[in-house]
């Protein structure tokens, strides 16, 4: 039996509570508009995800070789000046995310130790792949200066045109690969 | 009328509502706005407190230590710009200072010849809700002879000549120079001309307190507004 | 205008980070609501089983996109101030284009990833170094990428700017689009349904 192949109702019932049903979508996403309007009107921007992995292996680099940090120009755009890399308002941001959806797991029962993955794939099978996405997204993330949350959401919002340009390319590059990924989900 | 919207489901009531906002929204205009709205009494009350201005001894001490988190705006015109103009200072002429060239983070220092289209630059900036404007006290006529061209006391105690020292240190840094004691006695008929403006060399050998300029180049900065 | 009340001196840099992080935690808990922590949920719009991520962005971006333009129109909310990372159209498109492949085969996009391993999910974890390592490897790579980086450069840009059309007629629109998106979005779903349905 595989470790980790839980179904989301296993488990000794007094720990294993039913996972309630998922939000209305549509409510979720007005929830998620106010908190990127609430950042809009607070602190003049909105949100994202991937700028805070920058700083982070940013700082991890010039942890190891602060030389080489400090000469890439990708990675220094998040080094010198004043305050510390991981001072940074997209680091305290993803914390948050973390906590964010911790709570909102934990209150509806969602958290448990699993691997997402379709019926017909191996639990390796699916890990590797899911190293690989992320780096493959890393990529993408970084020409496009930003991911979901900062390009398409917080510039959608805002009308940028780069924003939208992004937006449609990666619903484009994600229906393309699906078909050649159906042996993962389906 | 009331009924057909009872018997919408939630999400159509939402859909309803987003594409009423939407249409309203066409009327929208989101652009630099073009009018300033002054409340008289703070207004007023701010002039008074001094909270309105910087005076040319600060700001020269700000330029000196090269304080970098304002911005000095020349509101003459370019010529008046080119011929001589306060180190540091960028040039947004009176009539396009509400523009949009400056933002309202900033903080903003305005000068011209004399203290008047400062003051009245000032104004209307604030009327346009800029939390930060400052003029520079009576302009170019103070900074000329408060900075470049101190005036040396009659009669100075230690204080006072001490004072002049340091005044004249500055003068000299801004490429000014320091006169010669007034002598007292009635106020001549003409006014004594200021010597001629030159725009100020690079300071060279700088006496010992002040700070060379900024001439290093600054390290890049971190990356604040990325997603 | 007394927004972006950071910008225009309210508060500094010290607070700023504490918002960070409860907008943080906003923003994931909306996530997590709406079943992102999940691959299979996700990964199901590009099976056009389960739209839900079409119909979270697109109902937070008119709800955002609605919020700014009538603060904005109000003269509360002073927009130049707000910060529209500049648009380098190609790099954009062909970075979109990496994500969404990145998306389907990783399962997750940066924040989606984050909730994700919050709530357990081994995979989610593993994006997260999938990522981290990538990040890396573009920095490493950066030099040799210059040249698609700044492709496409035209500064911040608005749909607006960019079509010469107002801004309110652009919300609009958007607003439409997006609208007549949910409604199709339920239809494809309908249909899906009905035909695995009927292929059982």
């Amino acid at each position: 039996m595989e470790p980790f192949a839980h179904d989301l109702m296993d488990g000794p019932p007094e720990v294993a509570r039913a996972p309630r049903p998922y939000a209305n979508p549509y409510l979720a996403g007005i929830g998620i508009g106010i908190v990127l309007l609430a950042a809009f009107v607070l602190v003049g921007r909105g949100l994202g995800a991937s700028g805070a992995f920058n700083s982070t292996i940013a700082w991890l680099v010039s942890w190891v070789a602060p030389g080489y940090a400090h000469d890439n120009g990708f990675l220094a755009g998040y080094l010198g000046g004043d305050t510390h890399p991981l001072k940074s308002w997209l680091v305290f941001e993803v914390a948050g995310v973390f906590v964010g959806a911790l709570g909102s797991g934990l209150l509806a029962h969602r958290v448990v130790r699993t691997v997402e993955r379709g019926p017909r794939i191996s639990i390796a099978g699916r890990l590797a792949l899911a190293f690989l996405g992320g780096m493959i997204m890393a990529f993408g993330a970084a020409l496009a200066r930003g991911c979901t949350s900062g390009q398409a959401l917080t510039g959608g919002a805002l009308l940028n045109l780069g924003s939208w340009v992004f937006m449609l390319s990666v619903f484009v590059g994600g229906y393309a690969a699906a078909w050649f990924l159906r042996r993962q989900w389906r | 009328m009331r009924g057909w919207i009872s018997k919408l489901t939630t999400n159509q009531r939402l859909a309803a509502l987003a594409l009423a906002l939407g249409a309203i929204a066409i009327a929208a205009t989101v652009g630099p706005q073009r009018t300033a709205t002054v409340n008289a009494k703070e207004l007023l009350t701010r002039v008074e407190r001094g909270d309105d201005h910087v005076t040319p001894a600060e700001l020269a001490v700000w330029i000196i230590n090269g304080r970098a988190d304002y911005r000095l705006v020349d509101i003459r015109g370019a010529q008046a710009f080119a011929a001589y103009h306060i180190p540091t200072a960028e040039n947004v002429p009176l009539s396009q200072v509400a523009d949009g060239g400056l933002a309202r983070s900033d903080k903003i220092v305005l000068y011209g010849d004399g203290g008047i289209h400062a003051a009245q630059a000032w104004m209307v900036l604030v009327g346009m809700g800029y939390p930060r404007v400052y003029t520079l006290l009576e302009g170019l006529d103070a900074w000329k002879e408060d900075v470049l061209f101190p005036v040396a006391p009659a009669n100075p105690g230690p204080a006072e000549q001490a004072r002049f020292e340091r005044a004249a240190q500055v003068a000299k840094f801004f490429g000014g120079q320091p006169r010669a004691a007034i002598t007292a006695g009635p106020a001549p008929a003409q006014p004594v001309p200021a010597p001629p403006l030159v725009a100020p060399a690079p300071p060279a050998a700088l006496a010992p307190g002040l700070p060379a300029s900024s001439g290093a180049a600054t390290p890049p900065k971190k990356k604040r507004e990325g997603c | 205008m007394i927004a972006p009340l950071e910008k225009l001196g309210w508060f500094g840099d010290e607070t700023s980070l504490v918002i960070a992080f409860l907008i943080g935690i906003g923003f994931g808990f909306f996530l997590e609501r709406a079943g992102f922590g999940s691959a299979k949920k996700l990964v199901a719009q590009f099976y056009l089983r389960d739209l839900a991520v079409f119909k979270v962005m697109f109902s937070a971006i008119v709800t955002a996109m609605l919020g700014v333009t009538y603060l904005a129109w109000a003269g509360y909310l002073d927009l130049s101030l707000v910060y529209l990372v500049p648009t380098f159209w190609i790099a954009q498109l062909a970075g979109g284009l990496l994500l969404g492949v990145g998306f389907v085969v990783g399962g997750y996009c940066p924040g989606t990833s984050i909730a994700s391993a919050a709530t357990g999910r081994i995979d989610g974890v593993v994006f997260v170094l999938g990522f981290a390592a990538g990040t890396l490897g573009f920095a490493v790579a950066s030099p040799l990428l210059q040249g698609v980086l700044g492709a496409g450069e035209l500064g911040p840009t608005t749909l607006p700017d960019a079509l010469g059309v107002p801004y309110g007629a652009v919300v609009f629109a958007v607003v439409v689009v997006a609208v007549a998106g949910f409604a199709g979005a339920s239809w494809i779903e309908r249909r899906m349904a009905a035909r695995d349905a009927g292929v059982r």
